[in-house]
């Protein structure tokens, strides 16, 4: 039955070439929106018109229901030339022999050169071989409400994680409804946790990832140190309702005015500029931990090709174009995640902006030391509710922090 | 002659019985069965080179597992469930009893009344989220305003209070599927049966227990079972007010098979989950309507 | 007393009506707000200045109109299709003579609304793949149909028992086949039944997301749920354009609704009725 199709499929393709020189190549993006779905359409249309003999057909599922999607697609072959694979994707991906190693095409690309370390770093993340283009890098800085500061007496910015610490716990008086710190309860939360515990502990360093099955310190003196801060971050200067926040509450927070201090993306200036005045704010890169640096995670997504698709020229030509500096910092400035390449931060004046400049600053200074997961890891896919049960359990005074270290410990040996 | 007829008319009877089963066959069935086998197997999308059986770790995992445990998430649907289906029926009933009399407008009401039955899952969900938010619902904002509450509650962040409110929200929901029901099934009632009762003397309380559920009760059984299986494999509006949290207070069967799947990639085990939840219901289903037929109602 | 009854009577329908609405009121003012006003705190109960802007994105950049269109294709013929299904099957359950089987096709039909969507949601994707006919709304009403079986066939069932056997032999003597005794006597005494459970399905396809999102790749296939779902991103929810696609997703479902209410309390009646 398979041969038959297949059978039929060729034929088909026979008929369609000799009739017609047109290649579709059809694109699955995943970390929609309708915004950036209609950003990319612009983008396809203004490629198609250079080139007459490629149609780009975009597949945007939405957000929630992307990644699944594109794991049902590729493990059943459906027809697909460009794919967006993310941070959390790449390894299943690979794994089950769906991505084309990229090397031969990175050899005879120009713009390789210009990627910026991050993103190099993304783009060789699995077995030191590119099975993507990185598109959009996603780490994290302080969003500041100066005027809510003011308010309360304070005319500082934070320098260090504890000065940012006391300073949160200084101004909170729930009588005012005034909180100091927007705390993250729910989906990735483990990101937040990680970077304050983490800055305590000086090896890290040295290893690959923040932790691993290889290494892990959560039962170091200077992890539990980390971590007892983070919670009295919680108890002193967040509303108790924090437990529960994801994105939303986060945004709406921060932009009230109630929480000064929010920790976040490039792509959440765009959005609160929308919501309040941009003067209110500024974006400052983390503090720095105890040490003198603080281990910054980075997220990031790319586009690969299917390792069974019949166009991967054609999708090189389109991937090689849309991940351009050119490109890729037009699509980052309308998107808000941050561009891939060194020239895109010295020639587009939109990153030279202050806010998206504490994310140039993080990237180029010896204080940031970019860590990722163990993403190749079996252990990986499910940490996120693991931690963050445990957490909530944690803040919510159902167990005690040593247990909880041990558990994460045992749970990464 | 009449023999004859007799065995062609059963012959048709099964013959049209053929399309429903063939599509239950083709588009439930199959992949169920596939589903099924799914859950013996070690069946994760992050690696598939090695889908082999696992010798039912699968399920050993789920009533071993240390972070999301079966009894309370067992418990969490236990609750879920039956306080929902109670109050649906209870506040069903009781506005289908209102709305037995006609009055002037009774179209529009019901219309109005009716529509969260109109409404998609995860919709209702992101709108209750976002009325319970506890710094800026509107919920929080209106207790205050009427000086019900001195400070705001964390509906969905106390995990004492979080189960309460999903629940809310789902009687919300599902009340307008019992109130339409019951309140068909009312108007079906002879009004004879009431006049003879109230000859005899017996009080509207009374002529509720002794005529009118005798009377409906084979609709309250069949939309009560349906609906009880319906409530169990309903996880949208929990997944999108709490995703289960906190602390695992509102994760119920349901939403935790979506997080095995979803977030833990995990077909395997997510499967499994399935597969208990079919059991569960099975066994429910077919003791409810033995018990039910038993009492001489066969009509489910 | 009576009085006292009365009043007790339009308070408790009062207090329904506001619980139900509520919500709806909530949604409906967001959707004309502005992007700012909808994080404004302290909350503001009624926008300061009607706003379309939220409806304009809609039609204009998110293609709702397409949306629109293909959920009320899909949700049509599948309602239509479970309904024309479950008259057959309904029937033939509410005339089959040996319990036992009966029994046991009922339990059948009620275990097809025990799986879990996710669980059969990978296999069947696999097996439409296999044949190349994901990315299409023929698919996707196949399978709406399929789910929506066994609620049809269920509540068929019970308006069929209701009506009289002795009907059906009267037109058999007169001649007609089994097939004609259906179109001619079932179908027409079960009409607000038929109605009832026509409105039922589509509501339940109307609302349908994930088997949708699965399913569905070309952006003018896609569906209301999967158009409402999209506005869900990393940068969180787009309240004011969900919304207004909200309160736009329920006209046609209270449209049904509304025509079909009298039916269904009528259709019901007469499924209620024991024979």
């Amino acid at each position: 039955m398979k041969k038959l199709t297949l059978l039929l499929l060729c034929l088909v393709l026979l008929f369609s070439i000799s009739f017609s020189k047109t290649v579709t190549l059809n694109y699955l993006e995943v970390m929609t929106s309708p915004e950036r779905t209609k950003l990319l359409k612009d983008m396809i249309s203004k490629y198609e018109k250079e080139n007459p003999d490629i149609k780009i057909n975009l597949i945007s599922p939405p957000y929630e229901q992307a990644d699944q999607k594109a794991t049902l697609m590729l493990n059943t072959n459906q027809k697909l030339d460009i794919v967006e694979i993310r941070d959390y994707t790449l390894k299943q991906f690979v794994n089950n022999g769906k991505l084309e190693d990229l090397s031969k095409y990175f050899e005879n690309w120009k713009d390789a050169e210009d990627l910026t370390a991050v993103a190099k770093k993304a783009a060789y993340t699995l077995d030191n071989k590119p099975y993507l283009v990185p598109q959009c890098i996603f780490i994290k800085a302080l969003f500041v409400r100066e005027d809510v500061l003011k308010q309360n007496g304070i005319n500082t910015l934070p320098k260090t994680i504890d000065e940012l610490i006391d300073i949160a716990i200084k101004i909170t008086d729930p009588s005012k409804n005034q909180y100091g710190f927007t705390w993250r309860g729910k989906s990735s939360e483990f990101k937040y946790s990680d970077l304050f515990a983490s800055a305590e502990v000086e090896n890290i360093k040295n290893e690959k990832y923040i932790y691993s099955t290889e290494k892990e310190f959560f039962n170091t003196e200077d992890y539990k140190r980390g971590m007892e801060k983070y919670i009295k971050l919680f108890k002193e200067a967040v509303p108790k309702d924090g437990v529960n926040w994801g994105f939303n509450e986060q945004i709406n927070s921060f932009v009230s005015g109630m929480t000064p201090f929010l920790i976040q993306d490039s792509d959440a200036i765009p959005l609160i500029n929308n919501l309040m005045d941009e003067n209110k704010y500024t974006v400052i890169p983390i503090p720095e931990g105890p040490h003198g640096y603080t281990y910054l995670d980075y997220g990031f997504t790319g586009v690969g090709i299917p390792s069974y698709s019949k166009n991967k020229t054609e999708a090189w030509n389109f991937i090689k174009w849309l991940n351009s500096p050119e490109q890729n910092g037009y699509f980052n400035e309308h998107y808000g995640a941050l561009p891939v390449h060194k020239s895109t931060y010295e020639n587009n004046e939109h990153f030279k902006n202050e806010k998206y400049a504490a994310y140039g600053k993080e990237m180029v200074s010896e204080k940031y030391i970019f860590k990722t997961y163990p993403l190749d890891s079996e252990r990986w896919p499910g940490w996120s509710q693991i931690h963050e049960v445990d957490m909530q359990n944690l803040l919510l005074g159902n167990t005690e922090l040593k247990r909880v270290l041990k558990k994460w410990e045992a749970y990464w040996n | 002659m009449l023999k004859k007829s007799h065995t062609q008319k059963n012959k048709f009877l099964i013959y049209i019985l053929i399309p429903a089963f063939l599509f239950l066959g083709l588009f439930i069935y199959f992949p169920v069965i596939k589903g099924i086998f799914i859950s013996f197997k070690n069946y994760t999308l992050f690696d598939l080179s090695n889908t082999q059986f696992n010798n039912f770790q699968n399920f050993k995992n789920i009533f071993t597992d240390q972070n999301f445990r079966f009894i309370q998430i067992l418990f969490n649907t236990i609750i879920w469930v039956v306080i929902s289906l109670l109050f649906q029926f209870i506040l069903g009933f009781i506005l289908a009893l209102l709305m037995k009399k006609p009055f002037k407008g009774r179209g529009l009401y019901s219309a109005l009344v009716f529509y969260p039955w109109a409404l998609s899952g995860f919709a209702i969900g992101l709108i209750w989220a976002w009325m319970f938010n506890g710094q800026f619902g509107v919920i929080n904002d209106i207790l205050l305003k009427l000086g019900l509450i001195n400070s705001n509650i964390g509906f969905l962040s106390n995990p004492k209070i979080a189960m309460i409110s999903v629940i809310v929200v789902n009687i919300w929901y599902g009340v307008p599927f019992f109130a339409i029901m019951l309140l068909a099934a009312l108007q079906s009632v002879p009004n004879e049966l009431y006049e003879a009762a109230k000859i005899d003397g017996a009080g509207p309380v009374k002529q509720l227990f002794s005529i009118t559920i005798p009377y409906i009760k084979p609709t309250i059984i069949s939309t009560t079972l349906l609906r009880t299986i319906w409530i169990m494999n309903f996880p949208d509006i929990i997944y999108a007010m709490t995703n289960g949290g906190p602390a695992n207070s509102t994760n119920i069967l349901a939403t935790q098979m979506i997080n095995k799947i979803l977030k833990f990639y995990d077909y395997g085990q997510g499967s499994a989950y399935g597969v208990v939840i079919i059991a569960i219901l099975l066994t429910y289903a077919i003791i409810y309507l033995k018990i039910s037929s038993k009492k001489g109602n066969d009509n489910i | 007393m009576k009085i006292i009854k009365n009043t007790l009577k339009i308070i408790l329908l009062l207090l329904f009506l506001i619980m139900a609405l509520f919500p709806l009121y909530w949604v409906i003012v967001t959707s004309f707000k502005d992007y700012k006003e909808i994080y404004t705190f302290p909350i503001k109960y009624l926008p300061s200045k009607i706003n379309f802007e939220n409806y304009k994105y809609l039609f204009e950049i998110s293609n709702f109109g397409i949306y629109f269109k293909n959920s009320v294709l899909i949700s049509l013929i599948s309602a239509l299709g479970a309904m024309i299904i479950s008259i057959f099957s309904g029937y033939s359950l509410s005339r089959f003579k040996y319990n036992k089987a009966k029994n046991t096709l009922l339990l059948a039909m009620y275990f097809s609304q025990m799986i879990p969507t996710f669980m059969i949601m990978a296999p069947l994707f696999t097996s439409f793949a296999n044949f190349g006919m994901t990315d299409s709304l023929f698919s996707l009403m196949v399978i709406y149909i399929s789910t929506m079986i066994a609620f049809s066939t269920i509540m068929g069932k019970g308006f069929f028992d209701r009506i009289p056997v002795a009907l059906e032999e009267a037109a058999l003597i007169d001649g007609c086949n089994n097939m004609q005794t259906i179109i001619k006597i079932v179908i027409p005494l079960s009409l607000p039944g038929l109605a009832a459970i026509f409105s039922f399905a589509f509501v339940n396809i109307w609302n349908e997301l994930f088997l949708a999102a699965m399913f569905m790749s070309s952006s003018y296939k896609m569906t209301i749920p999967v158009a409402l779902n999209s506005f869900i991103s990393k940068a969180g929810v787009s309240w004011g354009v969900l919304s207004a696609g909200i309160v736009v997703a329920l006209l046609p479902t209270m449209i049904i609704f509304a025509f079909t209410q009298k039916y269904i309390v009528q259709g019901l009646t007469d499924g209620a009725v024991k024979g």
